[in-house]
């Protein structure tokens, strides 16, 4: 039986061989990989949200064969066959679904799946969408991946607007508020300088209190206090309305805080500030508008406050 | 007496050699796509084409995995038997003598350093695991291998210490990574490529058989140390190899799939309930045994959660615990 199987398995591996794509091309990828895509990739299997927003906002929904859990944004993603978690993926779901590519994310997606793939002869492209200019960068290899340069510059035109138009408007803020940003509530965890969430903030017009070279570093609530920050953001994957009430009014014990004082607690929809994807604009935008209210400069519309 | 020793033990390897072959049969046919019974036999006995991308998942990813599984089973239980042979202890199991805590050790720093699975995650593991290996047995040098007791206690000493940077390195890790780390914790099976299962066939085949001549001479140990010397035993001889080979598998298999605990501690332990105590008839029901099981229990893991794969360490301990109070119960 065994010797049956692997000859088998050598019959198939000569089968793959010969069932390569006639159109094909080696292209770089954002690691600086080799890897060789078809020519007109129509069956993709997106192995992270953020590079499924990516595709759907360059309009190429209809060549998604496949997402991850949670890929929940548009919703139209939300009907697609799903292939486990970005960190926790499925193989076998994954070549159940016959794809010609897949797209990897640098950051989360397991290298071991990733090999396997690439075994088993599924081209694998790899993105690094680190942030605001990533992700546009990310756009744009993705646009000259799949044949859609247009689309892909008309994203890249109106994410450039729209930051032109945030980084316009909070030039009216006095100073700049210190920001805490809470991706983590037990134990609190904020964002260094080398995440995209500090770029979102700086470019925003705050400064960033937990700015360092640890990316995600810890903090104790006497830290927090010490720092006083203007606006505390609380941000956490966590889809629980009551675990985000109860860490508010966790804070809410210290009026020493500027930020509990004034009333400058909020939450955030974690999908938008997550994952590097042209959404990010919208991360943008809502921390800007925030921002400006704290300072009492009036705002166009105030979004994103739960 | 001996011709009915003979022929019981050619009864049972034949029912768990049915057995074994039943569940890999069904593990290659059920996986996240389906339960496709059918077409895996029609691929198997008219080596009829059927679709390509099932093909590839049966031989390519369930095949290995099954493969996997089974060998992984063979070799915690075997090991399991020995050690308890050995140490004639009955809470004696594959990572007692500080092989789990080395190994864990060395994988979690692996994982976090961001190393690829093999070599280095698996290197760091086995280099960890040979060198708690050898603090134990340096710990107890001096006095005699046979003193079971210091060999078990420094053993525990060890593991509890790493346990403890477990903890500390899991409390340091970004959650991605702390997900990879839990699962290789309880045993994931996933990680291994062919390459991986080639290697350590290659590994188990020749310490299975090593293992297997010394059956006899494991009986007569149970009799105690000296009772075995005067039986012609060289204990301290047997001893060592049988030690340094059980532990070399050990190593090898964690390396490559974590820790898969309970497989080790329980088998020996039901098929010593249903087989007697003949090591003659237990290392073959070991081989065959934990093979089926580990198969059966890894089947589990991939099959029932309605998402990705639960960490086959569960199964083997959900499933292994209740059957063997129940074993221990009727046989009282």
């Amino acid at each position: 039986m065994v010797q049956r199987a692997f000859g088998l398995a050598f019959l198939i591996g000569v089968f793959l061989i010969l069932l390569q794509p006639v159109q094909a091309r080696m292209v770089t990828d954002q690691l600086g990989r080799e890897v060789q895509v078809p020519e007109h990739p129509k069956r993709i299997v997106v192995l992270a949200p953020s590079l499924a927003e990516c595709l759907f906002a360059l309009d190429q929904g209809d060549r998604v064969a496949g997402v991850t859990t949670f890929s929940n944004y548009p919703p139209r993603a939300r009907s697609l066959p799903k292939v486990g978690s970005y960190v926790n993926l499925d193989l076998e779901r994954i070549v159940g679904l016959d794809p010609d590519l897949c797209l990897a994310t640098k950051d989360g997606n397991p290298a071991k799946v990733i090999r396997q793939l690439e075994s088993l002869g599924i081209p694998v492209y790899a993105l690094d969408p680190r942030g605001l200019q990533a992700v546009m960068e990310t756009v744009v290899k993705l646009g000259s991946l799949l044949g859609c340069e247009d689309e892909a510059s008309r994203v890249v035109r109106r994410m450039e607007d729209e930051i032109e138009a945030v980084t316009g408007r909070v030039e009216a803020l006095p100073r700049r508020p210190r920001v805490f940003f809470q991706i983590g509530i037990s134990p609190i965890v904020s964002v260094g300088s080398n995440t995209f969430v500090h770029e979102l903030i700086t470019m925003a017009g705050g400064r960033n209190l937990a700015a360092g070279s640890k990316d995600y570093p810890r903090f104790s609530v006497e830290e927090v206090l010490a720092r006083n920050p203007d606006i505390l953001v609380i941000n956490s994957m966590t889809r629980d309305n009551s675990l985000l009430e109860e860490t508010r009014a966790r804070w809410q014990q210290y009026p020493e805080i500027d930020a509990v004082r004034e009333g400058r607690i909020y939450t955030v929809d974690s999908d938008i500030f997550n994952r590097a994807s042209p959404r990010l604009v919208r991360g943008l935008q809502i921390l800007a508008d925030l921002f400006l209210k704290s300072f009492d400069v009036p705002v166009s519309k105030v979004s994103g406050e739960r | 007496m001996e011709r009915f020793r003979q022929a019981r033990t050619v009864l049972v390897s034949g029912a768990l050699l049915l057995l074994l072959a039943l569940l890999m049969l069904l593990g290659i046919a059920a996986g996240p796509t389906g339960f496709q019974l059918l077409e895996v036999f029609s691929s198997l006995v008219d080596g009829r084409e059927i679709d390509r991308v099932l093909q590839t998942i049966i031989w390519e990813i369930r095949f290995p995995r099954v493969v996997l599984a089974a060998s992984v089973g063979t070799v915690l239980s075997l090991a399991g038997l020995v050690f308890q042979a050995l140490l004639r202890n009955p809470l004696a199991e594959p990572y007692i003598l500080g092989i789990s805590g080395g190994a864990s050790v060395g994988a979690v720093l692996g994982m976090l350093l961001g190393l690829a699975f093999f070599p280095g995650v698996a290197f760091l593991a086995f280099l960890g695991s040979m060198g708690t290996l050898g603090l134990v047995i340096l710990l107890t040098s001096g006095r005699f291998l046979i003193r079971e007791n210091s060999l078990l206690l420094a053993g525990v000493m060890v593991n509890a210490f790493c346990s403890a940077i477990i903890v500390f390195l899991l409390s340091i890790s970004t959650h991605t990574k702390l997900q990879q780390a839990l699962f290789w914790l309880m045993g994931d099976l996933s990680n291994a490529q062919q390459t991986q299962v080639i290697g350590l066939l290659a590994l188990i085949f020749p310490c299975i058989l090593v293992i297997g001549l010394f059956s006899r001479p494991m009986n007569l140990l149970q009799m105690g140390s000296d009772t075995a010397a005067s039986l012609g035993v060289n204990v301290k001889a047997v001893t060592l190899i049988l030690l340094g080979v059980s532990s070399l598998l050990v190593s090898g298999t964690v390396c490559v799939v974590g820790l898969v605990g309970f497989v080790g501690l329980v088998i020996p332990h039901i098929l010593r309930l249903m087989l007697g105590p003949d090591h003659r008839i237990l290392v073959p029901g070991c081989i065959l045994g934990g093979a089926a099981f580990m198969t059966g229990c890894d089947l589990l893991a991939r099959t029932v959660p309605a998402q990705g794969e639960m960490p086959v360490g569960v199964v083997t301990a959900v499933i292994g615990a209740p059957l063997f109070v129940y074993l221990l119960m009727r046989s009282t």
